[in-house]
């Protein structure tokens, strides 16, 4: 395909054609990376938690997030049947918080003041406590009662410095943000993470990653920063720690249900995620394999989705308002060479369905999930552009509750989008049918509606990110914990 | 159950996708994919239809001037046999538009009824039947002129491992042509051109007795090696259902012996020659007017009983008058030459087929020669007739 790519006679105007190529082949290369990984997909072994272990379970809490959520994380922490000691890690100097701990039996630590957000408790609880192994549980996530058991037994092999298990969510029915938010992790926590592991890359996620005390502490305590979880797992694996990544559910928490709260959530991720790439990579270069070296590229160019959505928007437009083209291959031609990649990539792409955590909620085209990764390229843009500035943004926990959002706010990049093809079509057909002289009007038909097809699509997944947007501006009346049931979770 | 429907459908669409997909690249490497092909009708059929929708809004376009040819547009029978000369052009602009066209058409007052186009034998996807120009031509009121030329070495040796490598391809190539070598592309080519169904000329392998030009030549092949060539590649077409093609024979008569490279009346519907004068820009021409040009051999032309066509018709603008080449050459062509049938302009900029440097062919901004050319067709072009009824 290369072969037919780089042929001379396609490029008409060379410096378009370096952009698309760019675009084309970042494309390809994510679908070819992404079966990489799946070629190593690998499941660890079952197996059992012995007992005597000494565990703690470690929940953080920031000013202003919601108490009510908190009795339900702690009393469900309070039902894990592995014994184990929960810790609230608390700066809210808000004296209900310590109560509520007192009530389901965990130890209250006052942490007030410490630079580095949740990962600056995290260090100085290090300090004050002395169990062997800390769940680092984020205060939305309810973990089940088995959560321990399922998970201590991999730790018998003394490399293994964290077991990362799955991530699941129970709002994710509230609204359609929450439902696309939720449907795009399901390839990620499903074989997409179990290939991971079987390149030995297992990522932590910040939330559900059971830690090796003795591991934190060689390299310094829990990372720090936007994409602390991912700087805290390449620091342990160029440490030479094993990690294990277990494919099942093992707690429930929220994914964002408004698309402000959404869009935040992923401009902080990826602007966490550039800072990996550029800073803490290059260190690690040299004790890290290669194929974590290839694993960790592949997460840190995720984002780069953002510049090449820009690229494949803009030059539709740019041909059919000025002629300008950048490769001057037939639109037959193009359909004919791609339709082969893309018939084998949708193929895997159902194939691996077959891993999915929980197969009969995930299996499907996810194609909520689909549109909602595509209205972020903005987002994606803005962090990428941003960790090319070096710009710095807050380390804010995600919303646990939905915000109300103002829908041109959040809509504005979609809308515009829409108006802009709805003008560019009335103009085409236009001049088509009043100015275009006739002699060329038969032999440009296929480039121009090509063009025009090719500016159809994002136009069609554009419209669902504008309903998510509308729906933002309206809050739910209830908080998503309410309905949760604690004594009937997990076991599943 | 549901979810064993569900993987039976996942396991039906892997599967498919993969022999659809593995397919699919196996009949491509063979021919030109069948996923273009459709594409390629599909696209063309879509340029018809906005044609159409265009004629909505501004009515039926050049074709109105081109009435006078309604009887002869879709049949065969009446264009081996048309009454006067049936005019035409090349322009550079094609295949992109045929916006040239018509512009010199506008230059000179007249609408063609043909419009020539030059196809080369090969693997690319340009290469395979023009489906989107013929119909585009077509769908403006004109007959499409194809000079196609066998070039054998755009062939690539990983798809087509029968055929000889491309250094050897060219050496008694027309031998191999006869004996069904390339009969992948031919019968492709041919299928496309019975879809198309609409009468075409096809002017195959011209200038075949030109020992300096073409492969096809006689540096590497016989006269009798060429027409048996011709043969089959008309028996295929037969064969294959293209009877709408018009097969053009088209010799270069500056060089001996052409007359024995023809393939015979059953093959043959037109004789074609090119008029072109290059005057002294190269060494092996100076002056030459139309009359010694073509007119020298018009009568070796007109004595095979077929209809004549002056398939390249032009004359540059340095060494002599212009103007007066254009008008000798068309004043009278009908009492003359009355077995001239076919008139092509060849409306080319930055030529460099021939010589070394660039010529420019085109008329369009030269005023004396369209002042000389527009009363001349007046008298005799079918299309300026309609126009002054």
């Amino acid at each position: 395909m290369a072969d037919w790519w780089f042929r001379a006679s396609h490029v008409s105007q060379p410096f378009l054609f370096a952009l698309l190529s760019l675009a084309f082949w970042y494309g390809i290369s994510r679908v070819v990376l992404g079966w990489i990984n799946y070629a190593a997909m690998a499941k660890p072994v079952d197996r059992e938690a012995p007992t005597g272990y000494r565990v703690a379970i470690f929940l953080t809490s920031t000013p202003g997030e919601p108490l009510s959520m908190f009795e339900k994380t702690l009393d469900a922490c309070n039902r894990v049947s592995y014994p184990h000691a929960t810790y609230l890690l608390d700066d809210t100097r808000d004296e209900r918080f310590a109560e509520l701990s007192r009530r389901f039996g965990a130890t209250h630590l006052e942490l007030i003041g410490l630079p580095g957000a949740k990962a600056g408790k995290i260090n100085h609880a290090l300090e004050l406590t002395s169990e062997e192994f800390v769940l680092v549980l984020d205060p939305d996530h309810i973990p089940f009662p088995e959560f321990f058991d399922r998970v201590l037994g991999h730790f018998d092999d003394s490399e293994v410095g964290f077991v990362q298990v799955a991530q699941a969510y129970y709002n994710q029915s509230r609204s359609f943000t929450a439902r696309g938010a939720a449907e795009q992790t399901y390839a990620f926590y499903g074989p997409g993470q179990m290939g991971l592991h079987g390149h030995g890359a297992a990522v932590v996620i910040g939330a559900n990653c059971t830690f090796r005390r003795a591991a934190l502490i060689s390299i310094g305590g829990h990372g720090v920063g936007l994409a602390e979880d991912l700087v805290t797992a390449i620091r342990l694996h160029a440490a030479g720690w094993k990690s294990v990544y277990v494919p099942e559910v093992l707690s429930r928490g929220l994914v964002p249900e408004d698309l402000g709260s959404f869009f935040r959530q992923q401009l902080k991720w990826s602007r966490g995620v550039y800072e990996v790439v550029f800073a803490e990579l290059p260190r690690a270069i040299s004790s890290l394999r290669w194929r974590q070296l290839l694993s960790y590229l592949t997460i840190g160019t995720y984002y780069f989705f953002g510049v090449t959505t820009l690229i494949y928007l803009v030059f539709p437009y740019l041909y059919l308002w000025t002629g300008y083209q950048p490769a001057s291959m037939r639109f037959t031609e193009f359909i004919g060479e791609t339709a082969p990649v893309a018939a084998i990539g949708l193929a895997i792409y159902f194939y691996v369905q077959r891993w999915l955590c929980d197969r009969s909620t995930e299996t499907g085209v996810n194609w909520r999930g689909i549109t909602l990764k595509l209205a972020c390229w903005p987002v994606f843009l803005a962090g990428t552009m941003l960790a090319i500035v070096r710009a710095e943004i807050p380390y804010l926990p995600t919303a646990k509750q939905a915000v109300k959002g103002r829908f041109l706010k959040l809509a504005w990049p979609s809308l515009l989008l829409i108006a802009v093809y709805l003008v560019t079509v009335a103009h085409v057909i236009g001049s088509r049918m009043l100015s275009t002289p006739e002699a060329s009007l038969e032999l440009s038909s296929e480039a121009v509606w090509g063009m025009l097809a090719f500016a159809t699509l994002p136009v069609l997944i554009a419209c669902p990110a504008v309903y998510a947007a509308w729906q933002s501006r309206l809050v739910p009346s209830t908080a998503p914990w309410d309905s949760v049931d604690v004594s009937s979770i997990g076991g599943q | 159950m549901r979810t064993r429907n569900r993987l039976m459908l996942i396991v039906i669409v892997i599967g498919g996708a993969l022999i659809g997909s593995l397919a699919l690249t196996t009949i491509s490497s063979s021919s030109e994919g069948p996923v273009t092909g459709a594409m390629d009708r599909l696209g063309s059929a879509f340029g018809s239809f906005e044609h159409a929708m265009r004629g909505r809004f501004q009515g039926p376009g050049r074709s109105a001037g081109l009435k006078w040819f309604d009887g002869y547009r879709n049949s065969v029978e009446r264009l081996k046999r048309p009454d006067g000369v049936l005019l035409g052009a090349f322009d550079s602009g094609i295949p992109g538009t045929l916006d040239g066209v018509v512009a010199l058409e506008h230059s000179i007052g007249t609408t063609f009824p043909l419009v020539q186009i030059y196809m080369a034998w090969g693997d690319r996807p340009d290469e395979d039947f023009p489906v989107g120009l013929a119909t585009a031509i077509s769908d403006v009121g004109s007959v499409p002129v194809v000079t196609w030329e066998p070039w054998l070495s755009d062939f690539a040796n990983d798809k087509h491992p029968q055929i000889p490598l491309r250094d050897q391809r060219d050496r008694h190539g027309m031998a191999a042509v006869a004996s069904g070598e390339y009969d992948f592309y031919i019968d492709v080519w041919a299928l496309g051109a019975a879809r198309f169904g609409k009468p075409i000329f096809v002017r195959f392998g011209h200038e075949m007795n030109d020992p300096y030009r073409y492969p096809w030549g006689p540096q590497n092949n016989t006269n009798i090696e060429f027409i048996a060539a011709w043969k089959h590649v008309v028996d295929r077409f037969r064969r294959d259902g293209a009877n709408n093609v018009l097969w053009v024979w088209s010799p270069h008569v500056a060089y001996r012996y052409w007359e024995t490279y023809y393939p015979g009346n059953d093959y043959v519907d037109w004789v074609a020659t090119g008029a072109l004068n290059f005057g002294p820009i190269a060494q092996w021409s100076s002056w030459w007017s139309f009359q010694e040009i073509f007119g020298q051999k018009y009568p070796a032309l007109a004595s095979f009983g077929k209809p004549v066509m002056v398939a390249e018709f032009g004359s540059l603008a340095v060494g002599g008058n212009r103007a007066t080449w254009y008008r000798d050459a068309l004043d009278n062509i009908t009492s003359k030459y009355p077995q001239v049938h076919a008139l092509l302009f060849f409306n080319v900029k930055n030529d460099q087929t021939v010589t070394y440097q660039k010529v420019d062919w085109k008329i369009d901004g030269d005023s004396a020669v369209l002042r000389a050319i527009r009363p001349a067709l007046s008298r005799w072009a079918p299309s300026n007739q309609q126009a002054v009824r």
